[in-house]
């Protein structure tokens, strides 16, 4: 008999880190396992998250597989159990398993340009296939961000987008105007068609909320991106993690198992239950 | 390995089986259920459809899978909580229920194995009673490539021969379950065999219920998924969610945790069977829910059987026993619904 992949892993929180405040909150959480643990992962991959007492969450994993001492998530405050992940303070301890999931197939990526294009949270499972790349910058063209929230204060990982501008080129947008801010005024897929990214030898990653995903794809459609060099990632509600609880099925696919990276020419084939 | 039990025997044979756990059928409140028996003279083989299958002895309603407790001022204990060890029978499986098994079997198992499934299941030895009255009006095995004597998950099958059971043994642990009461079994006749193969003709005629075109379902539903036959077939629909837990196919399940004290903290985690007709399934926190109306959540349930579950595992996901149709509370006949996709046009 294998593994119980039901039983979390306990871990510590060793860094926490408040990304944006508001009625919409999100937190940055370091962890790090109690016990040795060979928890190894792909981009794109998930875990899901513990508070016991409270129950469970799947999370991106925002941190990328070459750092192995910490495993990273950027959640957002939505209901039980991120809720808790809020109030918890540095040294607490949450139960981790995982991980989960297909992963971006970044072997089919190699040698091309990528352009990453999220919203809100959804840069948090870019953050890892991105910075993944930028390490890896020898084995892939140019990189490019494109990120938009709906105020500058739902801007996450500001810091660290600050130094990534010395390292790629990096478009920001918030969807309504207000002062100071001096680039991109208006939804993201807005600023796709500004900013007008290249198909050629490219491959766009799309993550963030469905409507959103929905447009950027129609524009990069519109400049010529082919279906298969499109990739976004679906969010369903999910429990188990491994294709048996049955719940996050779109069609024949289980997104926890078989997804949650597709390619838009996959996608756009299975039925529309996201 | 093939025996004839004279009926009077049966109980004897129960008797000799103590060191199982034995479940069988048993009346209570009007209807039948598999329950744990504890006097061999109660076992009673003389019954209809059982309002659950086994697959509840298996994947029970509601099982803990762990347990967790503060053990110092920062630390954490979780503690894993699996199945007894403890080999059990259960008489009186219907051909369809164990073939249900099977399918579930490929749900469990897989890449990754449910070990709280597995751990019982592997435990458990099936002992089926065929069908030689249908045990339910709507009875349909034989339209979902089984019959009422499959031996498709079975250890052992007892079919009746008025004052005897004729009975075949598939496996090693069928084999296990004869070899302690070997003098009760004794060979079968001629005679016996030729009143077996009548029985079986006859069993099959009996079903009344079937499917039509049940080979070019799966493709036509493929192209149905904007139907409007969905909004109208699932008009009625209470999403009462009888029709999946009845369902000996149906494995969807819910993860929460139970608190018994929140300071120290200690409390479980336990899952409990869940069901795609209810309307929070697939809701998101954020309120957003990929499936709206219950005319999509019928659309899951028949997609699932007869298009998903067939293009992952080559099986539909249905073994025919009725039970959604006979208990459904507004009638929601999967038969008709099945039949009107077939003649579905547009
Ligand atoms: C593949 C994947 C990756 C994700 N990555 C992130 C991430 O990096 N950061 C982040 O903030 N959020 C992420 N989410 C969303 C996150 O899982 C939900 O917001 C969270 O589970 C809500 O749980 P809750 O207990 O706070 O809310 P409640 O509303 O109390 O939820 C109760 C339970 O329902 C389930 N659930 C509810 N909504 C969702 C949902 N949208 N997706 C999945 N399960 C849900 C969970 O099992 C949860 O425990 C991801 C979801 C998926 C499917
Ligand atoms: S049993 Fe009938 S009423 Fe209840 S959810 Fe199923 S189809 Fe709807
Ligand atoms: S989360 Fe259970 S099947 Fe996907």
């Amino acid at each position: 008999m294998k593994d119980n992949t039901y039983i979390p892993k306990l871990a510590k929180i060793i860094q926490i880190k408040e990304e944006v405040g508001g009625a919409r909150p999100i937190k940055t959480f370091r962890t790090q396992f109690i016990q040795d643990n060979n928890f190894s992962f792909k981009c794109g991959q998930c875990a899901m998250l513990s508070v016991f007492g409270k129950g469970e969450s799947m999370i991106s994993i925002s941190s990328t597989p070459l750092i192995k001492d910490y495993l990273q998530f950027s959640i957002l405050k939505m209901g039980r159990v991120t809720s808790s992940l809020h109030e918890m303070q540095e040294g607490d301890i949450i139960g981790i398993r995982g991980p989960y999931g297909n992963g971006f197939p970044m072997e089919k990526w190699k040698g091309k340009n990528l352009i990453f294009i999220g919203g809100g949270i959804g840069l948090a499972p870019i953050w890892s296939v991105l910075h993944t790349a930028l390490e890896k910058k020898e084995e892939y063209g140019d990189s490019m961000l494109i990120y938009g929230a709906r105020t500058s204060k739902d801007i996450v990982f500001k810091q660290e987008l600050a130094e990534l501008r010395k390292k790629m080129k990096v478009h920001l947008s918030v969807d309504v105007e207000e002062p100071g801010w001096e680039e991109f005024i208006g939804f993201v897929p807005l600023n796709v068609l500004e900013i007008k990214p290249s198909p050629k030898n490219s491959v766009a990653v799309t993550c963030g909320p469905p409507i959103m995903i929905k447009f950027v794809i129609q524009n990069l459609k519109a400049l010529g991106f082919e279906d298969e060099q499109i990739y976004t990632t679906v969010e369903n509600k999910m429990k188990c993690g491994i294709g048996k609880c049955g719940r996050c099925n779109i069609g024949l696919h289980y997104v926890c198992k078989d997804g949650p990276v597709y390619s838009w020419a996959e996608l756009k084939n299975l039925p529309q239950e996201y | 390995m093939e025996k004839v039990l004279d009926k009077k025997s049966f109980p004897q044979w129960v008797k000799k089986l103590s060191s199982y756990t034995v479940y069988a059928p048993v009346q209570e409140d009007e209807v039948w259920n598999y329950e744990v028996i504890t006097n061999p003279e109660q076992v009673n083989l003389d019954f209809p459809n059982t309002v659950l299958s086994p697959k509840k002895i298996i994947f029970p309603q509601r099982e803990v899978y762990l347990e967790f407790s503060a053990s110092n001022e920062d630390g954490l204990e979780v503690k894993e909580v699996l199945p007894e060890e403890e080999p059990s029978v259960i008489f009186g499986v219907r051909p369809c229920d164990a073939r249900a098994l099977t399918l579930t079997d490929k749900v469990f198992g897989g890449d990754f194995e449910d070990i709280y499934y597995w751990k019982r299941r592997n435990q458990v030895a099936l002992v089926g009673l065929a069908c030689h009255t249908p045990p339910s009006p709507n009875c349909f095995c034989l339209s979902v490539d089984g019959s009422p004597f499959s031996k498709e998950g079975l250890d052992v099958l007892m079919s009746d021969l008025g004052s005897k059971y004729f009975v075949e043994a598939f496996s090693k642990k069928g084999e296990q379950l004869i070899n302690p009461a070997k003098t009760l079994f004794k060979p079968p006749t001629e005679k016996d065999k030729k009143e077996l193969d009548k029985n079986r003709t006859e069993a099959k005629k009996r079903i009344s219920r079937q499917i039509q075109n049940i080979k070019k379902i799966p493709p036509k539903l493929k192209g149905m998924f904007d139907s409007s036959l969905w909004d109208e077939e699932s008009m009625s629909c209470l999403r009462c969610g009888i029709c999946t837990y009845l369902c000996p196919t149906c494995h969807c399940f819910d993860i929460n945790d139970e608190i018994f004290s929140s300071s120290p903290l200690s409390g479980k985690r336990i899952r409990t069977w869940d069901n795609c007709q209810f309307p929070d399934f697939t809701m998101h926190s954020s309120g957003h829910n990929p499936r709206q109306g219950k005319a999509s959540r019928l659309r899951q349930r028949i997609m699932h059987k007869f298009q998903y579950f067939v293009e992952r595992y080559k099986n539909y996901q249905c073994t025919g026993c009725g039970r959604c149709i006979s208990r459904c509370p507004v009638g929601i006949d999967i038969i008709e619904v099945l039949d009107k996709v077939s003649s579905y046009e547009g």
